[in-house]
C-alpha cells in the first residue's frame, strides 16, 4: 500500500492549475463538435422555455412527473393544460397549446405529442425497460472503450413483496449481464487496473429499495431487512464474478447504508468477493470524516480486493436544504457550489492518495472536477488505469467519449426501468439539468472554457 | 425588554443523527429514577398531595408514572377565588411583561427537553420522535402566544375624525378554565394556558387524569417563569372536578380539547348562566375527527403510502388529526389497498421507548376495548385487508388493522375510533368523495392526494376541514404555520398556534374622546 499521507498541500496548486487546464483543454477538443451544447440531451426548445422562467419549469417538471399516472391522451392533455394554466404568462407557443386543450379532439392530439416528448426525453437518461433490452446498448457502449453500471429504477418500496421483487430483478440483471459480457471483445482499459481484474458486469443497488423498513431514527431494523437481501446478491455476483456497487440516498438512510455495507463487506464468506463499492457524497459538510471512516476501514479490511469509493456530488441537494429548513437544523450540504466543488477537489486527492486500499472513480459532468482528477492523480504518480470516471448515460455521453478517446477508464451509469418506475429519477435528472448552478447548463450558456475550468 | 426576533419552531431532535440518539436511554433512566411522580393540588402557594390517582405507563401498567390527589369541589371553588383574586394582578401588567413570563417558561422547558419527552413516552406512550415534537410545540406556544399578546396589546385601528380620539382595545376576559387531553400531554395543556394567560387571563388547568404528570412541569414552567402562583392553579382529578370547573359562575372562558360528547356537554353547561354570574361563558372547544385521505387517480401512491399510513398509525391512530379513512378512486383502488396493506403489515408495535416502534399501545385497557369493538364490527361489516398480529400481551396494544368495502352506514366510517383503524372507501372521483366528507358530522383535517392543479382547487373549495394538506400527511401542524383547530362538531373553529387564536381571550373595548374644548381641537 503505497498510504504514505501526502498532504495535498504538498501537491504543487500552480502545477495542479497548469494541468487541469491541459487535460481540460485535450478533453474539450475531444468533444464530438456537435455537442458543444449538451443541452440538447433534452428536448432542447422546451428546456430553453423552461430555464428561463421559473413558474414554467415548474409547470412542465409537475407534467412529466404525472405522465405516467395518467389514464389516457385526454386525460395527459387536461393535466397539461391545469398546470399550465397556474403559469402567470405563458408564451404564445403554450398559449396556442391551452386553446387545443379546450376540446377533446385538441386534447387527444395535444396529449398524444405531450406523451411523445416525455418519452422522447426518458429514452435520453434511460436505457431500455429491461436489463434483457439494455444488454445491445451495453454492448454497444463497450464498443466504444465505454464500460456500464446497471441501475434498476423502481418505484419507492413500502412492502416486503417490493423489496423481494427489486432484489429479484438485480439478481437477474446480474445474472443476464455476467452471461452476456464474457462474449465482449477484450478492452484492457477497462478490465484491469493495478490491483487485479475489474469485472464487466456491474450493477448499482439502492438499499432503499431492498427494504421497506428504512427509518432515519431507528437504522438498524432497515439495515438487519436489507442485509438479508443484499447477502444473496453478493453471493451471485462472487460467483458470476460480477461487482454490486451500492448506491448513496439522502442522509435520511446513509447510516443505515454506510454501516450495512461495511459491515456485510467483511463478513468471512464475502472476504473473496464479490469486487463491491460504495458512494462518497462531496455535498455533504461532513464527507470529509465519512471519509475517514471508510478510508480507516478499507486499510483494516482483510477483503482481497480493493472497496471502490465512487465520489459524486450528490443528487438530493435541495432535498437536503428543504428538510433541514424545515425541520431548524443545520443544513447537512454545503450552500455555496464553488465550497461543495472544493471539498470534490480536496477528497478526489485524498481517495487518490489512498489508493491502492481503495478503488477511485470520480463520477462527475463537471470537467473541471474531472480535469482536476486527473491531473491530481497523474501529479502523485498514479498510473491512469487506477483511476476510473464515471458519467451518468444521458447527461455525460459526450464527456464519456472525450474520456474514452483519451483512453481513461470511464463507465457509464445506465438506469433501467419503465417510465412509471423511472419518473422519480427522471424528474431529478431534468431539475439538476436545468438548474442555474449546474455546470452543464453553465457549459451550454456558452462560458468560456478558461471559466470553466477555473478553480472553485 | 428588547424587539423579540421573529418567531421559529423549535426544532425537533434530529434523530438521524446517531449521537442525539445515544442521549435518549440516558434521559428515561435518569427519569425512571424520580418514579412515581407526586402531582399535588396547586392552589396559589399551597399545595396538597395525595394518592388517590395514579397514571401509569400504558405499555407496563404495573408502573405507576404519577400519583395525585382527586381534586374535590371545594378544591375548585378555592381555585376558582384564588384566580379571580389574582385577575387584578396579573391582567394589569402590561404585555410585554406577560410575554417575558411566558418565554422564561419556554425556556425552562427547553432546558429539560428530553426529560420532558421521556416523561411522555412513560405517561402516554408516546414514542420519541412523537414525544419530543410535543414538547416543542409546547415551547411554540409559548413563543408564539408571547408575541401575539404584544401584537394584540396595539389594539385595532379605527377611523379617526377631528375633534375625537377613537381606541379599541383588548382586556383579559377573567378566569379561563382550561381542561386538556393526554394526547398530546404537554403541548396541547401548554397552548391552551398560554393563549389564557399571554392575554392576562388567569388560570385553573385540569389535566387529563391519564396525564397529569406531564402537567405538572408546565406548571412549575410557567410560575418558575413568573406567573404568579395564584394565577394558575393546577388541579389533577377526573370528569367530576372539570364540570365543577365549568359550571362555576365565576369562569369565563372554558378552553377543552377533548372528545365530542364532553365537548357538548361543556357547551350545554355553559349555556345555563348560574347564580351570581356576570359573564356569558365563552367555550373554546377542539373536538374529534374523522378525517379522509382522499387519492385521486393521478395521484403519486410513493408519496400516498407513506403519507397515509403515518398518518393513520403513527401514535396508535391518537391524534385528532389521525387519518380514519381513505377515499381512493376505484381506477387505483386495488393497486392502493394492496399497497397499503403491505406498508402497514411492516409496521412495529411495540413499546413506546423502543426507536423502532411506530405503533404503541394506546392509552388505557377502555381504549383496547373501544378500538376492538370497531375492529369487530369492521370485520363483520367489510373485509379486512390487514391485521397486525400478535401484539404484546401486556400493555394496551391494538393491532394495527385496515378495513375496506364497508357498508356506507357503517358506524365504522362516521364515528370516532381514536385508535390504529382505517377504514378505505372506494369512490367514483373527486367529486364523490367531496360528497362524503360533507356528509360527516366532523370537519377537523382532511388529506388529498392529486396532481392536477385544478382538482386540489376543487377539493379547497368543498371541503369543509379546517386543515386540508395536500400530497402530504395529515398529522403534525406546526404554531405559525398550520393553525390548527376543525369546523362543525369538530370544535369552535378556534385556530391553535394561528394569528386569530387569542382573540378568544379578550374583550374589546372602545373608548371614544372628544377633544374639542371650547372650539379648538386639544
Ligand atoms: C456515475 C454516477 C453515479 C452517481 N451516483 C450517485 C449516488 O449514488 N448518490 C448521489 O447522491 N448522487 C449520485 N450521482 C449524482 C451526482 O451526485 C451529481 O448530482 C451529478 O453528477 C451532478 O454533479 P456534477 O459534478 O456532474 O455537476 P456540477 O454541476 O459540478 O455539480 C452539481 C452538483 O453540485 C451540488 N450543488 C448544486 N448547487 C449547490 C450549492 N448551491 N451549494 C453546494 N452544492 C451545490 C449538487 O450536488 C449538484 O448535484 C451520480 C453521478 C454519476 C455521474
Amino acid at each position: 500500500m503505497t498510504g504514505v499521507s501526502v498532504d495535498p498541500a504538498s501537491i504543487d496548486r500552480d502545477e495542479l492549475e497548469r494541468h487541469i487546464r491541459e487535460i481540460g483543454g485535450e478533453l474539450a477538443a475531444a468533444f464530438p463538435s456537435s455537442a458543444r451544447h449538451p443541452m440538447r440531451a433534452l428536448d432542447a426548445r422546451a428546456m430553453d422555455f423552461a430555464s428561463s422562467d421559473q413558474q414554467l419549469k415548474a409547470a412542465l417538471f409537475r407534467f412529466v412527473d404525472v405522465t405516467p399516472a395518467c389514464r389516457s391522451l385526454d386525460d395527459l392533455a387536461r393535466h397539461l393544460r391545469d398546470l399550465l394554466e397556474e403559469v402567470p404568462e405563458a408564451p404564445p407557443p403554450i398559449a396556442a397549446a391551452m386553446r387545443i386543450a379546450h376540446t377533446r379532439a385538441g386534447r387527444t392530439a395535444l396529449g398524444a405529442a405531450a406523451a411523445a416528448g416525455v418519452k422522447h426525453m426518458a429514452h435520453r437518461f434511460i436505457v431500455a425497460e429491461s436489463p434483457a433490452e439494455a444488454l445491445a446498448g451495453l454492448r454497444a457502449l463497450w464498443d466504444r472503450g465505454v464500460a456500464s453500471s446497471v441501475d434498476l429504477l423502481g418505484e419507492a418500496t413500502v412492502t416486503e413483496p417490493e423489496a423481494d421483487h427489486y432484489a429479484n430483478r438485480c439478481d437477474e440483471a446480474l445474472e443476464q449481464i455476467a452471461t452476456a459480457s464474457p462474449r465482449w471483445a477484450s478492452r484492457p482499459t477497462l478490465e484491469a487496473d493495478s490491483s487485479g481484474p475489474i469485472p464487466r458486469a456491474n450493477v448499482s443497488v439502492k438499499i432503499s429499495a431492498l427494504t421497506p423498513l428504512l427509518r432515519a431514527d431507528a437504522p438498524e431494523r432497515g439495515r438487519r431487512d436489507a442485509a438479508g437481501r443484499l447477502r444473496p446478491l453478493l453471493r451471485h455476483a462472487r460467483e458470476l464474478g460480477a461487482h454490486v456497487h451500492i448506491d448513496m440516498e439522502s442522509l435520511d438512510s446513509r447510516e443505515a447504508v454506510l454501516e450495512l455495507v461495511l459491515e456485510l463487506l467483511i463478513e468471512p464468506e464475502f472476504l473473496e468477493g464479490p469486487s463491491a463499492g460504495l458512494v462518497l457524497q462531496a455535498y455533504l459538510r461532513d464527507s470529509p470524516d465519512q471519509a475517514a471512516r471508510i478510508l480507516e476501514w478499507a486499510r483494516t479490511s482483510p477483503r482481497s480486493s480493493p472497496l471502490q469509493v465512487r465520489l459524486v456530488k450528490g443528487a438530493y441537494w435541495d432535498h437536503e436544504l428543504v428538510q433541514a429548513r424545515q425541520h431548524g437544523w443545520p443544513t447537512p450540504v454545503f450552500e455555496v457550489k464553488a465550497e461543495c466543488d472544493r471539498n470534490f477537489e480536496e477528497l478526489t486527492v485524498r481517495l487518490l492518495q489512498s489508493r491502492p486500499a481503495v478503488r477511485v472513480a470520480i463520477a462527475s459532468h463537471n470537467l473541471r472536477s474531472v480535469a482536476n482528477a486527473i491531473a491530481a492523480s497523474r501529479m502523485l504518480g498514479g498510473e491512469d488505469r487506477d483511476l476510473e470516471l464515471q458519467v451518468l448515460r444521458g447527461l455525460g455521453d459526450e464527456l464519456q467519449d472525450a474520456l474514452a478517446s483519451l483512453g481513461m477508464r470511464v463507465r457509464t451509469y445506465c438506469p433501467v426501468g419503465d417510465l412509471v418506475a423511472g419518473m422519480a429519477y427522471l424528474v431529478r435528472r431534468l431539475l439538476e439539468n436545468t438548474s442555474n448552478e449546474s455546470f452543464l447548463s453553465e457549459q451550454a450558456r456558452g462560458t468560456p472554457l478558461e471559466v470553466l475550468l477555473a478553480a472553485p | 425588554m428588547a424587539e423579540l426576533p421573529p418567531f421559529a419552531n423549535e426544532p425537533v431532535l434530529e434523530l438521524r443523527r446517531a449521537a442525539v440518539r445515544a442521549q435518549l436511554s440516558d434521559a428515561l433512566a435518569r427519569l425512571d429514577q424520580q418514579l412515581p411522580l407526586s402531582v399535588p393540588v396547586m392552589i396559589g402557594g399551597d399545595s396538597r398531595s395525595g394518592e388517590e390517582l395514579l397514571s401509569t405507563d400504558p405499555g407496563d401498567p404495573d408502573r405507576v408514572i404519577a400519583r395525585c390527589p382527586r381534586a374535590s369541589e371545594s378544591d375548585v371553588a378555592e381555585a376558582v377565588a384564588t384566580a379571580r383574586r389574582a385577575r387584578g394582578d396579573w391582567g394589569m401588567r402590561p404585555a410585554k411583561e406577560r410575554a417575558a413570563a411566558l418565554l422564561a417558561a419556554a425556556q425552562w422547558l427547553r432546558e429539560r427537553r428530553l426529560e420532558l419527552a421521556a416523561l411522555e413516552v412513560r405517561e402516554c406512550a408516546k414514542p420519541w420522535r412523537e414525544a419530543d415534537s410535543d414538547v416543542c410545540e409546547a415551547i411554540d406556544f409559548l413563543e408564539y402566544y408571547a408575541r401575539g399578546a404584544i401584537e394584540l396589546d396595539r389594539g385595532a385601528a379605527l377611523l379617526q375624525v377631528p375633534g375625537e380620539r377613537n381606541e379599541l382595545d383588548y382586556f383579559p376576559r377573567g378566569v379561563a378554565a382550561v381542561i386538556s387531553p393526554w394526547n398530546f400531554p404537554l403541548a396541547i395543556a401548554c397552548g391552551m394556558t398560554a393563549g389564557a394567560l399571554a392575554t392576562g387571563n388567569t388560570v385553573v388547568l385540569k389535566p387529563a387524569e391519564q396525564s397529569p404528570g406531564c402537567a405538572l412541569p408546565l406548571v412549575q414552567a410557567l410560575r418558575a417563569g413568573g406567573v404568579p402562583a395564584d394565577a394558575l392553579a393546577l388541579l389533577p382529578g377526573e370528569g367530576d372536578a372539570g364540570a365543577a370547573l365549568v359550571r362555576h359562575p365565576d369562569v369565563a372562558t372554558i378552553v377543552f380539547t377533548g372528545s365530542l360528547p364532553v365537548g357538548l356537554e361543556i357547551v350545554r353547561a355553559a349555556a345555563e348562566p348560574a347564580d351570581g354570574q356576570r359573564e356569558i361563558k365563552r367555550v373554546v372547544a377542539e373536538l374529534g375527527g374523522k378525517n379522509c385521505v382522499i387519492v385521486d387517480a393521478d395521484a403519486d401512491l410513493d408519496e400516498a403510502v407513506p403519507g397515509i399510513v403515518s398518518s393513520a398509525f403513527a401514535y396508535a391512530g391518537q391524534k385528532c388529526s389521525a387519518a380514519a379513512r381513505v377515499l381512493v378512486h376505484e381506477a387505483i383502488a386495488d393497486q392502493l389497498i394492496e399497497r397499503v396493506a403491505g406498508a402497514v403489515r411492516v409496521l412495529v408495535v411495540g413499546h413506546a421507548q423502543e426507536l423502532e416502534t411506530e405503533v404503541p399501545p394506546v392509552i388505557e385497557s377502555s381504549a383496547q376495548e373501544r378500538v376492538a369493538r370497531y375492529a369487530e364490527l369492521a370485520a363483520s361489516q367489510g373485509r379486512i385487508a390487514v391485521r397486525v398480529e400478535p401484539v404484546p400481551d401486556r400493555g394496551w396494544f391494538c393491532p394495527p388493522t385496515v378495513a375496506t368495502d364497508l357498508p356506507p352506514d357503517s358506524p365504522v366510517l362516521a364515528e370516532e375510533i381514536f385508535g390504529p383503524l382505517l377504514a378505505i372507501d372506494r369512490v367514483r372521483d373527486v367529486e364523490h368523495a367531496c360528497d362524503v366528507v360533507d356528509g360527516l358530522r366532523f370537519a377537523l383535517t382532511g388529506g388529498l392526494f392529486a396532481r392536477d392543479p385544478a382538482t386540489v382547487r376543487y377539493v379547497r373549495r368543498r371541503t369543509p376541514v379546517g386543515n386540508l394538506y395536500v400530497n402530504r400527511g395529515i398529522t403534525g401542524a406546526m404554531v405559525g404555520r398550520q393553525p390548527f383547530g376543525g369546523n362543525r362538531l369538530s370544535g369552535t373553529g378556534s385556530k391553535a398556534g394561528g394569528p386569530d387564536y387569542l382573540r378568544q381571550f379578550v374583550e374589546p373595548r372602545a373608548v371614544s374622546e372628544n377633544t374639542m374644548r371650547h372650539g379648538l381641537v386639544v
